[in-house]
């Protein structure tokens, strides 16, 4: 075993101690959105950082992924362990329906097609209502149940998100050192010259589109059992936004950046709390100056402060700065 | 079911909604077409000098959770509104676009969904959370014709952007500046060799789009009532207008605000009101599918 894998084992088991240490309910409950959030963050992560499509679009899966389990777990009566993948499976499905057609645009039309699509998908939230329950939302989620224990405190819960977050950083990174990465990594480059080297570029956006729904899903599913109550304001244009914001604040071209971005941007309006109003208006503020400040996020950043010593990355971690997205694009 | 009267006035007031869609979606073009970004704040510019004029218009108003009495009459406010929002412009063109301006495309988004919460939650603070009626410049509310009644302020809002547009034609084709303008958006590069003041014609360019959105926003707020919201679904729609007209068209933009304000407004009424909303997005992703470039546009995928 390498240092950085050492490294990272005693990283992942620290992490699985911070509910032994932190008592407040109400910051376990923000530690346990977090991880749930970059959980969503990885997925867009994989369309935008890996295969340079841009999707505004994320929230209206993650709210798929979280009806789909809210209703099958409700009406359906299925044990929530069924019911979250079965809420990846509606999402991974729906996503490829829009996907395809979709994904012959890119850039900005891609972006724009994602917003009429999200925003139709919180109407349907909305006004679905022997579905949906309408703006009233769904409550009474049943926890999942380990045996014949409730995992209903953030405490518990924080072991669930967590085992799925680092699924998903595992699936994640898997999928960016295999041929498939590689083939999004073309893509993002120069989607001309990935054709011409025989990659067919609109399957693998579609992959890579269906990859973000299925993250985004996966997360639905794991807050609607989390908090219990969902509502069509959780899912709209605003919070596709703010999962965007996340990946391009923590650094979009790897999975560190994304899950630092998600945590990082999770916590600042908890610890703007103080500023009482105010909070949101500086988080906007603080959105600007970091994007303007650190070209490549915070992963950028930090590699840049701290350069490696001995230990060189594996991967070949070349830093993707947003610009060259935008070329290829 | 099929009601003339009411259709033809279903379609009036729709093609006023239309021109305010197309009005922002002016606002996003012209800015797309200088710098090659979606200003995602563009709705922002339509809600907070909606804020700022109402300030000045009622009698008294509540700012900071102070009781303030700041009435002017209504065209010296709409005059400051625009002079206020035109140094704004400028601002945001220097805050959130001239430090970003050789990083490409994504980091100019991100900067103006950041100034876009600052914005909101802006107002949320000095204004509060409830909405504000905004008292419209008429006394009449509607007029009557052969049988038809039609909304002053609707009627209102149709002269104006149709002035409004007859002045940008002029700008653009007859005027030095408008022709910088468009050789600045066709060629940065090329239209630099030639002298133009590139980044002073991009400066000019933001301050001309927020202006837009504060006309639209002046024009439409005796309609609804002054939210920290308002400028959000108005943005996307004419988000939707101008690539429904094709992007980066300007008569594109105008017919695709006007499409979308009068079927959404029929759809609305016939169809299901519950979706009204989506009607916008519904057209816009057939669009996509069926003729990604609009009606007047020229590519569909942007440049390799």
């Amino acid at each position: 075993m390498n240092r950085r894998a050492a490294l990272v084992v005693v990283l992942a088991v620290a992490c699985a101690l911070v509910p032994f240490f932190v008592h407040s309910q109400y910051i376990l409950q923000v530690t346990d959105t977090a991880l749930i959030y970059a959980i969503v963050v990885i997925g867009l992560g994989i369309l935008l950082g890996f295969a340079g499509q841009m999707s505004l679009a994320q929230a209206a899966f993650f709210g798929i992924g979280a009806y789909s389990s809210a209703i099958a777990s409700t009406t359906l009566g299925l044990s929530p362990w069924i019911a979250i993948p079965f809420g990846v499976l509606v999402s991974v499905a729906i996503g490829a329906a829009v996907g395809y057609p979709c994904l012959r645009l890119s850039g900005h039309y891609l972006a724009l097609a994602t917003i009429g699509f999200g925003i139709i998908v919180q109407l349907v939230f909305i006004n679905a209502r022997s579905l949906t329950n309408g703006p009233d939302g769904i409550n009474s989620i049943p926890p999942p149940h380990l045996g014949s224990i409730a995992l209903d405190t953030y405490q518990s819960y924080f072991y669930v998100a967590y085992g799925a977050l680092l699924f998903s950083i595992y699936v994640a990174w898997r999928i960016k050192r295999s041929r498939i990465g590689r083939a999004f990594e073309a893509i993002r480059e120069n989607e001309i010259a990935a054709q011409a080297m025989g990659i067919n570029t609109t399957n693998y956006k579609v992959l890579a589109f269906v990859l973000a729904s299925g993250f985004g899903g996966l997360a639905g599913g794991l807050i609607a059992h989390m908090t219990r109550f969902i509502s069509p304001d959780s899912y709209s244009f605003d919070q596709s936004v703010i999962f965007l914001v996340m990946l391009v604040i923590g650094g979009s071209a790897t999975i560190a950046g994304a899950v630092t971005g998600a945590i990082l941007l999770t916590f600042l309006p908890e610890v703007l709390r103080p500023l009482k109003d105010s909070y949101i208006m500086v988080y906007g503020a603080a959105v600007v100056v970091m994007v303007i400040f650190m070209p490549e996020g915070i992963v950028g950043l930090v590699r840049r402060l701290i350069p490696s010593t001995e230990s060189t990355p594996p991967a070949p971690l070349r830093a993707t700065t947003p610009s060259s997205i935008a070329d290829s694009a | 079911m099929f009601d003339l009267s009411a259709t033809l006035q279903l379609i009036v007031s729709g093609l006023a909604m239309g021109a305010i869609y197309a009005l922002v979606a002016l606002g996003f073009i012209l800015i797309y077409n200088a710098v090659g970004v979606v200003n995602f704040a563009q709705g922002d510019f339509v809600m907070f000098p909606s804020f700022i004029a109402v300030s000045f218009i009622l009698p008294s108003v509540i700012v900071f959770g102070a009781v303030m009495h700041w009435q002017l009459p209504i065209v010296a406010v709409y005059l400051l509104v625009l002079v206020l929002m035109a140094g704004f412009g400028l601002l945001f063109n220097r805050i959130a676009y001239y430090p970003l301006r050789d990083r490409g495309w994504l980091p100019v988004v991100i900067s103006t969904i950041g100034v876009s919460i600052f914005l909101r939650n802006l107002a949320q603070i000095v204004w509060g959370s409830q909405p504000i009626v905004f008292p419209g410049p008429f006394h009449v509310e509607t007029l009557t014709v052969g049988g038809l009644h039609f909304r002053t302020q609707d009627l209102l809002i149709l002269g104006v952007s149709g002035l409004l547009i007859a002045f940008q034609y002029v700008l653009f084709e007859r005027t030095t500046l408008g022709k910088q303008m468009r050789a600045t958006a066709q060629d940065r590069a090329t239209a630099q060799l030639l002298g133009i003041r590139v980044d002073r014609i991009v400066a000019i360019t933001f301050i001309y789009s927020v202006l837009l959105g504060t006309i639209a926003g002046l024009l439409v707020s005796p309609i609804f009532t002054v939210t920290k919201e308002m400028g959000g679904l108005i943005s996307l729609k004419a988000f939707a207008a101008s690539i429904v007209g094709g992007f980066g068209s300007i008569p594109g933009a105008i017919l695709g605000g006007l499409l979308i304000g009068v079927v959404e407004n029929l759809g609305g009424y016939y169809i299901s009101s519950d979706y009204k909303d989506a009607i916008a997005f519904v057209i816009l992703i057939g669009v996509l599918l069926l003729r990604p470039s609009g009606f007047f546009g020229e590519r569909v995928s942007e440049k390799a």
